[in-house]
């Protein structure tokens, strides 16, 4: 992978694709989980490989790539959400487009699930979704949000709770901060 | 019971591709990019060029101006030195009538003061 990365920042587009297709799910799924519109969500992934390729000369490692693609869509996500506070609810339609054909698990309940995440704040879904779907650790998502490790905790607690919360009472997700 | 949430959290976040148009359109769209950077230098140049002939037309206005300042300085100095011979020349016109005024009073008081006369 390091040899693509040397490649791609000496102009090479093949080995920038490279580098787009080992990555493109990861920052996909990202935006993807954060804003809930599969039409949105590649818009961006893409508007972060237009941002990569012009950065490349920035890029280090393979490592580096990887938390500087994390990093960069979160923070576009989490600047788009904040700009448009709107709680997106995607289609079932839509739901079944972004359903892997082999996914296993409940389909319903997963959906249930990811409705849940869209009704947390933008910061606590880049949280969520860094740590179950990208499986980073409290500090790797500190440094990839920019927030305290003590942040971090604290917004996986309190989603964990909320979401807990409304499963249980079978409420409808609602985005944090808006009035029951 | 987080533990289970924390399951149904992974199963419901598993990475999901993107559609198959995904990467033809991010080429397209790198290719438009690259080519704005032809269209930004364009557009500062157009940007440097409106500045240069505002510079320019400021500077022509400005030298106009000191220009046009200088000549009316130049015709009030001339004003000023025309007034000050003028009053030169009055000045001296009227010590001339008083020489000539005094010469005649003098002389009429001694034809006056003549018994003879």
């Amino acid at each position: 992978m390091d040899e693509q990365l040397a490649q791609a920042r000496a102009g090479n587009l093949g080995a920038f694709s490279t580098l787009v297709q080992a990555h493109k799910r990861s920052v996909y799924s990202l935006a993807l989980r954060m804003l809930g519109q599969p039409e949105l969500a590649e818009d961006m992934a893409q508007e972060v490989f237009i941002q990569l390729h012009a950065n490349l000369s920035s890029i280090l490692s393979a490592d580096h790539l990887a938390f500087w693609l994390r990093k960069v869509t979160a923070h576009r996500v989490i600047d788009y959400l904040r700009r448009r506070p709107t709680v997106s609810i995607t289609s079932l339609d839509e739901e079944a487009e972004q359903m892997e054909p082999a996914d296993p698990g409940d389909p319903l309940l997963q959906r249930q699930v990811r409705q849940l995440i869209l009704g947390l704040s933008p910061d606590a879904r880049a949280v969520v979704t860094l740590r179950y779907q990208e499986d980073l650790d409290p500090v790797d998502i500190a440094r990839t949000l920019d927030m305290s490790i003590n942040t971090v905790k604290s917004h996986l607690k309190r989603s964990l709770d909320l979401m807990r919360q409304r499963i249980e009472s079978g409420e409808p997700p609602r985005c944090e901060g808006q009035s029951p | 019971m987080t533990d289970d949430l924390e399951s149904k959290l992974r199963d419901a976040l598993r990475p999901a591709a993107p559609s198959e148009d995904f990467d033809r359109q991010l080429l397209a769209r790198l290719a438009a990019t690259q080519r704005e950077p032809t269209k930004l230098r364009g557009r500062y140049a157009s940007r440097t060029t409106w500045w240069f002939s505002a510079a320019l037309a400021a500077t022509v206005v400005l030298a106009v101006g000191v220009q046009h300042h200088r000549a009316v300085e130049e015709n009030r100095e001339k004003g000023l030195e025309a007034r000050r011979q003028v009053m030169q020349a009055l000045r001296v016109t009227n010590d001339k009538l008083d020489l000539a005024y005094r010469a005649v009073r003098d002389q009429s008081g001694a034809v006056a003061g003549d018994p003879g006369a």
